[in-house]
C-alpha cells in the first residue's frame, strides 16, 4: 500500500468509506509518505463529510495543511478544465480568450464527460507534480470515491472519451492518466465493506465492474468487524436457546454469526483482506483508531514482504 | 390527524422514496409495493440501481423496455391475491431517452440523425439532468397512462434524488446555456461581434476536442436543442404533477449518524426550496421496533446454554438495551420534526438481508404489523 502513488477508496454507501479513506491518509502519513487526502468536490458545495472529520467545513481546489506530511484537497471540474485548457492551448490571444469564452465555460459545465474530464485532469496534474527535493510532491495520493455512478464513470472515462473524441490533446492527456490509474504499481483500489451478506456480495460486484474498468483492485476493507465474545459451542448452544425469540443481545449474537460468514467469504475471495473491528468511538477518534489498525496491517505487510 | 404508510399505499398514485445510499431505501420502496398489491392494488416498482439480487429476485434485467410482472404462483406466495399485481421495472435512462427523442423530433429523418450521432449514443454521459428527466419522464408516463393504481419509485442516493427531482428544471436550465447561442447557425444572420465570439470557440474546441468532435458536437446540439424546446414545456407540467396530493415523498433512513444527516438535508431541500409534498420518514434497520425480554436467569431455566455463554450474552444485551432506547430517542426526534401532516415510522433490521420475494414479504410484514394486529 505504501509503495503506491493512487489510492483510491470506494465502496457502497453506509460502509463507512469516508472516514476509512481518512484513516488510510493518516496512516501513511505516519508511515513518512507525504501523503494527499482528495475527494471528488460535489458541484452542489455544501458540507463536505470528510472535511469536517478534520474539523473543516470542506476542502477547496488549493492545497491545505492538516498535519505534518498530510494534505487534502477537492478535485474540481472547473480547476481541471482550465488546466487542462492551459496545457492544450498555444498560449497568447487564444488562451485568453479560451479562458474567458462564456460559450466553452458553460459548454464544460453543461456536459457531465467534461466535468468528469475535469476531476481527471485535476487528479492528474496533482500527481505530476515534483516535489523541490525530487521526487513526487505527493508520494502517495488517497482519493475518497463513492461507489456511485461517479467512481466507474471516472475509471471509466478514458475509454468513454476515446469513443467520442479520437484526436487531439485530450486523448494524449486521457493516455497518460490511463497509464497511471491502469497500472497496478501505480495504483490499487481499496473496497471498504461491512462483514454481512448484502454489502460483501455488492463488493464483489462492485471488484467485477472496477475490474472491467482495468483499475488494478488492491483489496478488500472488512469495516465494523463486531468483536465476538463466544466460543463456537457457546454460539451454537445460545442459537439453539433463541431460536428466532425476541430477546435483548439476539440481534447482536446473529449479527456475529453473519459476521463470522462474511468473513470466511471475503477469505475465500482470495483477495487481500484488512479488518478493522467495531469500536465505540466517532468522528475524528474513530478515524484515529482506524489508522492506527491500517498503520499496523501496512507494516506487517512490509515486514513480509 | 397524520396518515400513516397503511393510508398512503391504499390512496396514492405515486409514492418517491428517498434517502442516502446503504439504508435499504430500494427493500423499502419494493416492501411498500408488495403491501399495496396485498391490498387488491396493481402497482409498479420503478427501481434505479438495485442491487443484483434483488433485481434477479424481481425477475428485472437491464434494458428490459417493458416493465415486468411477477407471476401469480410467486405473488400468490407472498399474499398477493387479484385484482392486485405487482410489477417491477429497472429505469434504462438510454431507452427512455430514445422513446422521448422519437416523440419529441420534428420529424422521424431528425430523430434517425440524432440516434445515429455518435455524441447521442453517449446521451445520459453527456447532458446534465438526462438520466434523471427519464426518469420522471417514465414517471410520468407509467402515471398518466392509468395502468397502474399506484407507482413506487426508488431514487438514487439522494444528493443525486434531488438532481432528480430538479431534473426538469435543470433540463430547461441546459438549454438556457448561452453555447446554444454560440453553436446554432442563426436565422437573421449574426453581427460581427458573435462572428467573432463563434470563431474563437470553434477554434478552442478544435485544438482541444479535435475538428472531427467539434463538428458532430454542434451537429448533436443542433438536433437536440429542437428536442429540448419541446421538453421544457413537457417540464412545467411534470413539476406541477409531483406537488399534486396524490404524489408522496417518504424519506428512507437507518439510525447511523451519516444516514440521518443525509436525511436532514433532503427533508430541508425537499420542503424549502423544492416545496414537495413529504409524507414521513422510515426508520429503516432500526432496533426501535418490537418488544424484547432481558435474558435473565428464569429466561434460561432447564436450558443447556453454559454460565459464560449467558454472561456474555448479557453483556451484549445490555449494549443493545442502549441502542434500542438510542434508535427510538432518532425516531422520537424525526417524529418531533414532522408536522401535523407527516409521521415517522420504523422498519427493523432484517437480519438475512432483504434480497428475495420472502424477505421483501417479511419487512412488508414488518412494516404493516401494526395495522394487522
Amino acid at each position: 500500500m505504501l509503495n503506491k502513488r493512487v489510492l483510491l477508496v470506494t465502496g457502497k454507501g453506509g460502509v463507512g468509506r469516508t472516514t476509512v479513506a481518512a484513516g488510510l491518509a493518516l496512516a501513511t502519513a505516519r508511515c513518512g509518505r507525504r501523503t494527499l487526502l482528495a475527494e471528488i468536490g460535489s458541484p452542489e458545495g455544501g458540507s463536505s463529510p470528510l472535511a469536517q472529520l478534520f474539523g473543516r467545513e470542506q476542502f477547496t481546489s488549493e492545497l491545505s495543511e492538516l498535519r505534518v506530511r498530510l494534505r487534502a484537497c477537492h478535485l474540481w471540474a472547473p480547476t481541471g478544465q482550465a488546466l487542462f485548457l492551459r496545457s492544450a492551448m498555444p498560449g497568447g490571444a487564444l488562451l485568453g480568450a479560451a479562458v474567458r469564452s462564456q460559450a466553452l465555460q458553460t459548454f464544460m459545465r453543461a456536459a457531465p464527460s467534461l466535468l468528469e474530464m475535469g476531476w481527471f485532469f485535476h487528479l492528474l496534474t496533482l500527481i505530476r507534480a515534483e516535489h523541490e527535493e525530487g521526487g513526487p510532491e505527493h508520494e502517495v495520493i488517497v482519493l475518497d470515491l463513492p461507489a456511485t455512478g461517479h467512481t466507474l464513470a471516472l475509471t471509466s472515462l478514458p475509454k468513454l472519451l476515446h469513443r467520442l473524441i479520437r484526436h487531439g490533446p485530450i486523448v494524449k492527456a486521457l493516455a497518460e492518466g490511463e497509464a497511471y490509474l491502469n497500472d497496478p504499481r501505480y495504483t490499487a483500489a481499496w473496497v471498504v465493506t461491512l462483514p454481512e451478506t448484502m454489502p460483501v456480495s455488492e463488493t464483489f460486484d462492485l471488484i467485477d465492474g472496477l475490474e472491467s474498468t482495468a483499475v488494478p483492485v488492491g483489496g478488500i476493507i472488512a469495516n465494523r468487524i463486531p468483536v465476538d465474545p463466544f466460543t463456537a459451542p457457546e454460539r451454537a448452544a445460545l442459537a439453539a436457546h433463541l431460536n428466532g425469540a425476541p430477546v435483548l443481545g439476539a440481534v447482536a449474537l446473529q449479527r456475529i454469526e453473519r459476521s463470522l460468514q462474511a468473513q470466511e467469504r471475503l477469505r475465500n475471495s482470495a483477495r487481500l483482506v484488512l479488518h478493522i473491528p467495531e469500536v465505540a468511538e466517532t468522528g475524528p477518534e474513530l478515524m484515529r483508531t482506524v489508522a492506527n489498525r491500517l498503520q499496523m496491517q501496512m507494516q506487517m505487510q512490509g515486514d513480509a514482504t | 390527524m397524520s396518515r400513516g404508510l397503511a393510508e398512503l399505499i391504499a390512496e396514492q398514485t405515486v409514492i418517491v422514496c428517498a434517502g442516502a445510499g446503504g439504508v435499504g431505501k430500494t427493500s423499502v420502496a419494493c416492501a411498500l409495493a408488495l403491501a399495496a398489491a396485498r391490498r387488491g392494488r396493481r402497482v409498479l416498482a420503478v427501481t434505479i440501481d438495485p442491487s443484483r439480487r434483488l433485481a434477479e429476485a424481481l425477475g428485472v434485467a437491464r434494458h428490459s423496455p417493458e416493465p415486468i410482472r411477477l407471476s401469480a404462483a410467486t405473488l400468490a406466495a407472498v399474499g398477493v391475491a387479484p385484482p392486485g399485481t405487482l410489477d417491477a421495472w429497472m429505469l434504462d435512462p438510454q431507452q427512455v431517452s430514445d422513446n422521448v427523442v422519437h416523440r419529441f423530433a420534428k420529424t422521424p429523418a431528425d430523430a434517425d440523425r440524432l440516434l445515429n450521432n455518435r455524441m447521442y449514443r453517449n446521451i445520459t454521459a453527456m447532458v446534465a439532468g438526462m438520466q434523471e428527466y427519464t426518469a420522471v419522464e417514465a414517471l410520468y408516463e407509467f402515471v398518466t397512462e392509468g395502468r397502474y393504481d399506484l407507482v413506487v419509485l426508488d431514487t438514487p442516493p439522494s444528493r443525486n434524488a434531488l438532481h432528480f427531482l430538479d431534473a426538469p428544471s435543470r433540463i430547461t436550465g441546459f438549454l438556457d446555456g448561452r453555447v446554444f447561442r454560440f453553436f446554432l447557425p442563426s436565422l437573421d444572420g449574426d453581427g460581427v461581434a458573435k462572428r467573432v465570439a463563434t470563431k474563437i470557440t470553434e477554434k478552442v474546441m478544435d485544438i482541444a476536442f479535435g475538428q472531427e468532435t467539434r463538428v458532430e458536437l454542434m451537429s448533436f446540439f443542433a438536433l437536440f436543442s429542437a428536442i429540448l424546446h419541446r421538453l421544457s414545456h413537457n417540464a412545467a407540467e411534470m413539476q406541477a404533477f409531483f406537488r399534486r396530493p396524490e404524489v408522496s415523498f417518504l424519506i428512507v433512513t437507518s439510525p447511523a449518524r451519516e444516514a440521518l444527516d443525509e436525511a436532514a438535508f433532503f427533508e430541508h431541500r425537499a420542503r424549502q426550496e423544492l416545496r414537495l409534498p413529504l409524507s414521513g420518514f422510515v426508520l429503516n434497520r432500526s432496533l426501535a421496533f418490537g418488544e424484547r425480554l432481558f435474558p435473565d436467569d428464569a429466561y434460561f431455566a432447564d436450558s443447556q446454554v453454559p454460565e459464560s455463554a449467558r454472561a456474555k450474552l448479557r453483556a451484549l444485551a445490555a449494549r443493545e438495551a442502549e441502542q434500542v432506547a438510542d434508535h427510538q430517542q432518532v425516531l422520537a426526534n424525526l417524529a418531533a420534526r414532522v408536522d401535523g401532516d407527516c409521521f415517522a415510522q420504523a422498519a427493523p433490521y432484517l437480519e438475512e438481508g432483504v434480497s428475495d420475494i420472502p424477505s421483501l414479504a417479511r419487512l412488508a410484514d414488518a412494516l404493516f404489523a401494526g395495522d394487522r394486529r
